[in-house]
């Protein structure tokens, strides 16, 4: 008993730090989301009436197009970053040797350390209206101006960062995978694929499902990407939620949209968790 | 007809030689066990015929057709895993359908053939265990059903009872050879166990560093070693390095060890004078009390004076160490059936054993 005392001690700093830093702050943004908000105001006075209008404003279909762009591209841009990662990860955990291993993680750790604002001017100066690659997107006829075409540059944005830790994150679930159960596979009549369809996919489940979760969090959460790449035609929550803070200093309405954000990838996480554990036969 | 010939097969990393100039042939409904340390090729052999290695030179033909050029799924070879491999996300039942899927047996006809197998290796209503709710034992019978479900041309077994503990590798073992026999299957156990390797093969290959050494009947291998190696490596056995010193009579030799034991041998290999290696197995000693009257100088037995180092009763067997003069040291092991003299460490015995037991290598 003793020993269990002496152990939750080693949770105090952490618990601190939460309540004080986390839970504190959340429960003022929660507390902000319910007041009733006076137009010219810097934020709600203090107390202001109690008030859901905060969050029914957000009911309408022109909110509920920011909510879509949101999800959708960002789950798009997880489902590619999977697709494309998973190969890579198992080449690099399986076929890769040691050295050649340490080269790759080390290179994709240097990538995600490289910084997103330069990258996505990086982008935008290569596949945006004026960026060098232009004069040929107009002479194959690609509308640079198009919705389509910046929520295609937005995704190739989100997969600068979902793609690394796609693959960071996958290696270590194909290193744990036993390799005799492909060969088991190939030697009952599996081909080559039909082997990683069944056996390998199967059992990296976990793996694949943290990867989509974390990518899916920072595709949500992305605030700079649809920022610059969208050029005010896409927007995401994250930016709405910005402009309501510091463009018109609406503050519970700003609250109220980071608590339905919050509420939503929850959900989110634990609809896909449950998915999974469904699946997981280990 | 041979179900399997390799023809001077030769794989290599690099520099390091895995399997050299291997020739090996094996007929229907057989089983050949592969024997040897690890690191002899054994296990590269195995993989080259499941396919999962290509050979640099020679040839592997299934059933008269050459499968070099046949990928692991394109060939017919059932392969039982050390680990056994089973799909840990999938039932036993998934498990044993799985090759029957990828095969192209008619959907309709998996089920049955299914409980077919479950119920040849005796674990029919297991059908929705998952891997992890079985015991070791039952692991191996899925994954030897699993192998045998797509009546494969040939099955590959690696070390298939290693990984059991002692008692049921026994009963396992009996269990495997009757299913294996019951199904005709051809088949080849890989293993570095002797026991493993005597036990269920019909002939014993013995591989060292690449090579074949020798293949035999399991009694040969053990009668008649074709080396040193083979030998030490199957069964027990004392050494000595001795010199020969003429014939003595009729067919027997005299060597004479560098501590100056005189060991008479038959069959003398070859005429020349030289240095052998001399093998006794600890099992042809005889063990008698020095106060047993004395015993009249046989020249076609050896008798030797030592005295008792350790006693180790282990239940059917006791294993005697005793010390000869000018340290050499030698295993007995004598049956533990009638009235056996009982010896104590410190007690003087007389070895006896006979020429005919003394396997001779010139080196």
């Amino acid at each position: 008993m003793r020993h269990f005392k002496s152990q939750l001690l080693l949770l105090l700093p952490a618990a601190a730090v939460y309540l004080f830093f986390l839970v504190l702050p959340l429960w003022t943004v929660i507390a902000e989301s319910f007041r009733t908000f006076t137009p010219g105001r810097i934020g709600a006075v203090a107390g202001a009436p109690l008030t859901v209008k905060n969050y029914t404003e957000f009911a309408g279909p022109v909110y509920a197009t920011y909510f879509g762009q949101t999800y959708v591209l960002a789950f798009f841009a997880s489902v590619i970053a999977i697709i494309i990662a998973f190969p890579v990860a198992y080449y690099i955990a399986k076929n890769a040797s040691a050295s050649v291993r340490k080269i790759w993680i080390s290179a994709l750790v240097g990538l995600m350390f490289l910084s997103a604002l330069v990258r996505i001017y990086a982008i935008e100066l290569t596949f945006g209206s004026v960026g060098i690659l232009a004069p040929f997107m107009s002479f194959v006829g690609v509308n640079m101006n198009g919705t389509a075409y910046i929520n295609i540059i937005i995704i190739v944005g989100l997969l600068h960062y979902a793609i690394p830790i796609s693959i960071l994150i996958m290696i270590g679930a194909i290193l744990n995978l036993n390799p005799r159960l492909t060969e088991a596979a190939q030697s009952l009549g599996a081909s080559a694929i039909e082997s990683h369809l069944s056996v390998t996919i199967p059992l990296c489940i976990k793996g694949i499902v943290s990867a989509f979760l974390v990518s899916m969090t920072f595709g949500v959460s992305a605030f700079a990407i649809p920022w610059i790449l969208g050029r005010g035609r896409v927007q995401f929550i994250s930016n709405i939620i910005y402009s309501r803070f510091s463009e018109v200093s609406n503050y519970p309405s700003g609250a109220a949209i980071s608590i339905i954000m919050l509420v939503l990838s929850l959900l989110m996480i634990f609809i896909i968790s449950r998915i999974a554990t469904f699946f997981d036969r280990t | 007809m041979n179900v399997l010939e390799l023809k001077d097969v030769t794989k290599k990393y690099g520099e390091f030689v895995a399997v050299e100039g291997v020739c090996l042939e094996i007929e229907e409904g057989k089983i050949l066990s592969l024997l040897g340390p690890s690191g002899c090729g054994k296990s590269t052999t195995l993989r080259m015929i499941a396919g999962f290695t290509t050979p640099n030179s020679g040839t592997v033909a299934i059933a008269g057709e050459n499968v070099d050029h046949l990928k692991p799924y394109e060939r017919n070879v059932g392969l039982l895993f050390q680990d056994y491999a089973l799909f840990p996300h999938m039932t036993v039942e998934q498990n044993v359908a799985y090759g029957l899927r990828y095969r192209g047996t008619p959907k309709p006809m998996i089920p049955s053939r299914v409980q077919q197998m479950l119920s040849l290796v005796r674990m029919l209503g297991m059908e929705a265990r998952y891997p992890s709710q079985l015991s070791g034992g039952q692991q191996q019978r899925v994954a030897l059903a699993r192998a045998l479900a797509t009546d494969p041309q040939i099955v590959l077994l690696d070390e298939p009872l290693s990984a059991l503990d002692a008692k049921l590798r026994l009963e396992l073992r009996i269990e495997l050879k009757e299913i294996l026999r019951s199904v005709g299957a051809t088949t080849i156990v890989v293993t570095h166990d002797q026991e493993e390797a005597l036990s269920l093969g019909d002939e014993v290959v013995v591989m060292h560093a690449g090579k074949v050494i020798q293949r035999g009947s399991p009694i040969e291998i053990y009668k008649a070693p074709a080396d040193k190696f083979v030998a030490e490596f199957v069964g027990r056995s004392n050494w000595f390095c001795a010199t020969r010193r003429g014939r003595s009579s009729g067919d027997l030799s005299s060597y004479i060890t560098s501590n100056g034991i005189e060991i008479r041998t038959r069959s003398a290999p070859t005429d020349r004078r030289g240095s052998a290696d001399l093998c006794i197995r600890p099992e042809h000693i005889e063990l008698m009390d020095v106060t047993q009257g004395v015993v009249s100088d046989e020249p076609d037995q050896n008798l030797l004076e030592g005295v008792v180092v350790d006693v180790a009763p282990l239940g059917a067997d006791v294993h005697v160490v005793v010390d000869l003069p000018g340290e050499t040291r030698l295993q007995v092991i004598r049956k533990n059936v009638g009235r056996i003299p009982t010896v104590v460490p410190g007690q003087p015995v007389r070895l006896c054993f006979a020429a005919s037991d003394v396997l001779v290598f010139p080196t």
